[in-house]
């Protein structure tokens, strides 16, 4: 009791005066009129009315104050209700965070697979650009045949230009070994005739 | 910076430092400006965010090329590669760590460099230079490895094909060659002008523009941008852009592509343009996506003005940071 200062105690009369003020100074009144009522020489019914007055402002203090406890209970309720709104939403606000980083991959990954759509797309037109693979295929087998036919026919030609070549080659030896023979048989011709003559005119 | 030089200040190249807080531009003058993306991209970001917190000459000339590695930033100007530390740019200490020239044969004229890109299966850099060859550094012993020849004319991008080990090369002559990173050879010479699809002689046959997926390569420049798929080396897609363009690249499922005019157009890989979004240099010149960080993933491009668009949404430009 000592620790409470002078100086707390006015201001915590002067805190509560605001609705205080009816409240301190009707239990001041109740308090003087309960003395008065004791200490009063007066009659019976004017002490029975005093008495029920001072029931009836008994019974408003007890009203005020059960309002004034009232109040109080709300007001911690209320609190209590601010708390939990207040951290429901603190953990909205941390899902959302966590829901804006997984959007942010997302949109990553779906920059990169719009890039690889992108590439393909470039490549694809150049591909199509080029001409069909089986048709290539066809072309090339056709030319295959062509070529193979063609070099059967050279093949032909060659063996034929080969065999007419030896076949001219034995037909010019013989004519020449004929011109040599014929040559031969004349030059012996001529030699037999001037030994011959030489002889006829020796004799 | 007087008010007429940043008004012909052209960016030409741009590179997302390894943590991807930073990002360090390259412009005509031979200036490397690097701007705090983590700073401009923040809620309470000013107008000052905007503007570079360090600005340094890099070179004398302009500087075409910038590539970022683990830790070092590789610059490419006045015929010179230079290396700077990334960290110790953040921390405002402008001293490169070497500069290296390729062994040009003329010594009449400082061919420029016009493109770089990293080998990550050798830890080579591949240049591509105005001598119309490519060079190779090997980024480990710090020596020229190869050269590439083949082309005849120079060369203006490079890039890697990851899967097969290959290089790519666009020159102004108007061939893409495909060059084997082990023997050095060119593989594949594809004629992008001599293709009728693709072709526009009203613009010429140089190729500006080349990116790759390892399986579908874009390239573009004089002839329509075109997507191309390498296994087959046919061109499967020809996008209707009007101008030439200059950078391209692949993101998710989309082709961003810039050059002439003051737009990024934005493509799907059959072949229609799906929207261009208006951004404020006149011509654009380069374009980066920072794939290294998750909370600064941007889009920044950067052309024929000293302002550098950043595209927090790839919809619309959210702000432009200026030199």
């Amino acid at each position: 009791m000592g620790a409470v200062t002078d100086d707390e105690v006015i201001r915590k009369r002067l805190l509560i005066d605001g609705d205080g003020a009816g409240d301190d100074r009707r239990i001041n009144l109740l308090l003087k009129s309960f003395t008065k009522w004791c200490h009063s020489p007066g009659s019976p019914e004017e002490g029975f009315t005093q008495y029920q007055r001072m029931l009836g402002t008994l019974a408003q203090c007890e009203f005020s104050m059960g309002k004034t406890l009232m109040v109080y209970d709300m007001n911690l309720r209320e609190m209590e209700n601010y708390e939990k709104i207040y951290s429901n939403i603190e953990q909205n606000i941390t899902s959302a965070h966590d829901k804006i980083a997984e959007c942010k991959k997302e949109i990553q990954r779906a920059k990169r697979i719009r890039k690889n759509r992108q590439e393909y797309d470039a490549l694809a037109k150049i591909i199509q650009q080029h001409p069909d693979r089986h048709e290539t295929l066809k072309q090339l087998e056709a030319l295959d045949k062509e070529l193979q036919h063609l070099s059967h026919i050279k093949e032909n030609v060659d063996a034929k230009l080969e065999l007419r070549k030896k076949q001219f080659h034995v037909l010019l030896t013989t004519i020449q070994e004929l011109q040599q023979t014929l040559e031969n048989d004349e030059k012996s011709d001529n030699d037999d005739q001037s030994q011959e003559s030489p002889a006829q005119n020796g004799e | 910076m007087g008010p007429v030089e940043l008004l012909h200040m052209s960016v030409f190249s741009q590179s997302f430092s390894p943590c991807g807080r930073f990002l360090a531009a390259g412009n005509n003058y031979g200036e490397i400006a690097l701007f705090s993306l983590a700073a401009a991209l923040s809620p309470d970001a000013t107008a000052a965010n905007q503007k570079p917190v360090l600005t340094f000459t890099a070179h004398e000339g302009p500087v075409f090329s910038l590539l970022s590695t683990d830790s070092v930033l590789l610059s490419a100007g006045n015929g010179e590669v230079s290396a700077w530390n990334w960290t110790e740019l953040i921390k405002k200490n402008v001293k490169p760590l070497w500069t290296k020239r390729p062994n040009y044969k003329s010594s009449l004229e400082i061919p420029e460099i016009n493109s770089m890109a990293i080998n990550p299966r050798d830890d080579s850099l591949a240049i591509g230079a105005g001598d119309n060859n490519v060079h190779i550094l090997d980024l480990e012993h710090g020596a020229f490895k190869a050269t590439l020849q083949g082309h005849t004319d120079y060369v203006h991008c490079v890039c890697i094909r990851e899967r097969e080990a290959e290089l790519l090369s666009g020159s102004e002559d108007g061939a893409v060659r495909m060059w084997d990173c082990r023997t050095g050879q060119s593989v594949h010479c594809i004629e992008v002008h001599k293709y009728e699809s693709c072709a526009r002689p009203q613009h010429g046959k140089w190729i500006s523009c080349l990116t790759t997926d390892s399986d579908w390569m874009l390239c573009g420049g004089g002839p329509s941008l075109s997507l191309w798929h390498l296994r087959s080396l046919s061109p499967t897609s020809v996008f209707p852009l009007s101008g030439c363009q200059r950078r391209a690249a692949f993101h998710q499922d989309m082709i961003l592509a810039v050059g002439d005019g003051a737009f990024v157009s934005h493509c799907l890989l059959g072949g229609e343009v799906k929207g261009q979004i208006p951004c404020t240099p006149p011509s654009l010149n380069t374009l980066k996506l920072n794939t290294k960080s998750s909370e600064h993933r941007v889009l920044t491009v950067g052309g024929g003005s000293s302002k550098i668009d950043v595209f927090t949404n790839l919809s619309y430009r959210a702000f432009s940071l200026s030199f």
